[in-house]
């Protein structure tokens, strides 16, 4: 175990020496990386600030339950129960509100400005209601449970009709649900980047200490000893653009901020964009320090193999 | 100690070497001899498995070497001191980290590393150099260097191709002198060389030509 750790101490000491030798280009490499990790952790910090702000939305789609016009009070009021029953898992019922008629009547009056309209009618041209609001549908595979239970509604004795409002929701799901696919598709087409730009800077590492690497061969190295220096380099290499990357994002955020905050002032709103938690930061560094190390890995089997 | 059984080595159309027999006992100090390209260097890297045979056997310590898997060949290697005609000491480190070298690569700490690369250096009266980029060494102390990286790990065998060559006289004495201090000790040692001085004086001489076994020596 001893041994093993000091040649883990000594693979790492051998890949810093490399590092910061004069000429190594390291510092290039990271820049070139760290572009690349930019992208997508961008999107990340983007999505992640999003994400709340739709769930807070999506959190609780209305449907309207009419009921048949000469439905008696006692009726309409006792018809909540069937209406639980029918959606079936309580927990989904977030809140039930009655509306009676004469409510209804007084809202429209207040809302749309139709009293002279409605005064014309003689009598109250409106059901009794109900107000179901859903708890917990997030995107739009649950937006279409909400047409199943409008569905199952409408199945229902003394129901005249049913209004459900989840286009908005299916919308809205929709398009997060792109914008996660097209920030995964940046982000597997960057990580092949990181892993090529690795890759090649491994090569370019492997066949300058050509001599280093015959030596080592001559006097008893084993091929673990000899490839872990480059699987530390490229695992450092993409830990240091991982972290440039974060830091570059958190950077930008700042003047991004002045800007949203004048523009969500307009809609009386304090939204602005929060850098990612410590532990979505923590998981980006190892992400980007896998992907150092799989280049390293893939180009040291590849380029040792000629050198023996 | 080595043995070699109908060893044969083809490069394409060019046999290197063609049923070698002979048998080297351990402690023996041998030269061969031959003309370049007689296939000397072949039959050292046979050793070091540097290079399969196309067909016969090398064994060293009653291992066929030649079917030894890839992942067996560095513990072999590092019962071997190696000395090269090119020295190959790295350029990029003072002499006693290339001394070192073998030493870290067996999972030696650096403070026994150091204690025992100074020991060699001191052997083949180097250790004032220590600190020296191997550039800034002759032609002999670059080779002395070399003798140290090969004989720090304490090998069983060592094998020097061509030790002397490009050296004058008084540096082909002192490099022929440290390796044989070793011999002195027990090391069995096997160096090629064209020197006819120095092969005068051999106990065994090894014969080669054109990748033929001429005479195999008298084994004491």
């Amino acid at each position: 175990m001893i041994t093993w750790l000091r040649h883990h101490a000594f693979a790492l000491s051998r890949a810093l020496r490399h590092i910061f030798k004069p000429k190594s280009g390291f510092l290039l490499n990271v820049i070139v990386v760290a572009i690349a990790l930019a992208l997508p952790f961008a999107g990340l910090t983007l999505l992640e600030n999003v994400r709340p702000m739709s769930e807070q939305l999506a959190v609780e789609p209305e449907i309207s339950v009419f009921m048949t016009m000469d439905l008696p009070r006692d009726k309409a009021v006792a018809a909540a129960d069937s209406i639980r029953k029918a959606v079936g898992d309580p927990s989904s019922v977030a809140k039930l509100e009655f509306v009676p008629r004469e409510k209804a009547l007084a809202a429209l009056n207040e809302k749309s400005g139709m009293t002279d309209v409605i005064t014309t009618l003689g009598s109250n041209p409106l059901p009794d209601s109900y107000v179901l609001k859903l708890a917990g549908f997030r995107n739009a595979a649950e937006a279409g449970r909400v047409d199943a239970i409008a569905a199952q509604l409408k199945t229902l004795p003394d129901v005249d009709t049913v209004q459900v409002d989840s286009t908005w929701v299916k919308r809205l799901a929709a398009l997060l649900h792109i914008l996660q696919l097209g920030l995964l598709f940046l982000a597997l087409t960057l990580g092949v980047v990181v892993v090529a730009v690795v890759f090649n800077t491994i090569r370019l590492q492997v066949l300058t200490q050509r001599d280093e690497i015959e030596v080592s061969r001559l006097v008893g190295a084993t091929n673990t000893f000899i490839c872990r220096p480059f699987y530390y380099s490229g695992a450092l290499l993409g830990l240091c653009a991982g972290a440039a990357a974060l830091g570059v994002v958190a950077l930008a955020l700042q003047p991004l901020n002045g800007a949203i905050a004048e523009f969500a002032r307009l809609y009386a709103s304090e939204f602005r964009l929060a850098p990612l938690s410590l532990p979505a930061s923590a998981m980006l560094l190892v992400v980007s320090s896998g992907l150092g190390l799989m280049g390293a890995l893939m180009s040291v089997q590849r380029h040792l193999a000629r050198i023996s | 100690m080595i043995e070699f059984h109908q060893l044969s080595k083809r490069y394409g159309q060019h046999a290197a070497l063609t049923n070698v027999s002979l048998s080297i006992a351990k402690g023996e100090l041998i030269f061969l001899a031959g003309p370049s390209g007689a296939g000397k260097s072949t039959l050292f890297k046979m050793i070091a498995a540097m290079e399969r045979p196309s067909s016969g056997k090398v064994l060293v310590n009653g291992q066929d070497v030649g079917k030894m898997p890839a992942s067996g060949l560095p513990y072999l290697r590092r019962n071997l001191g190696l000395i090269m005609q090119q020295n190959r000491l790295l350029l990029d480190r003072d002499v006693l980290s290339n001394v070192m070298l073998p030493l870290l690569v067996t999972g030696a700490t650096r403070g026994e590393a150091e204690k025992r690369a100074r020991a060699a250096l001191e052997k083949v009266g180097l250790l004032a150099n220590a600190k020296s980029e191997p550039m800034s060494l002759s032609g002999g102390e670059q080779q002395r260097a070399t003798i140290a990286r090969a004989i720090v790990n304490r090998p069983q065998i060592i094998l020097a191709d061509e030790p002397t060559a490009n050296l004058d006289r008084g540096n082909a004495d002192k490099v022929l002198d440290a390796i044989k201090a070793f011999h002195g000790v027990g090391v069995t040692c096997l160096i090629s060389t064209h020197d006819e001085q120095v092969l005068a004086k051999a106990k065994r001489v090894i014969q080669l030509q054109q990748g033929q076994l001429i005479d195999a020596g008298v084994a004491p």
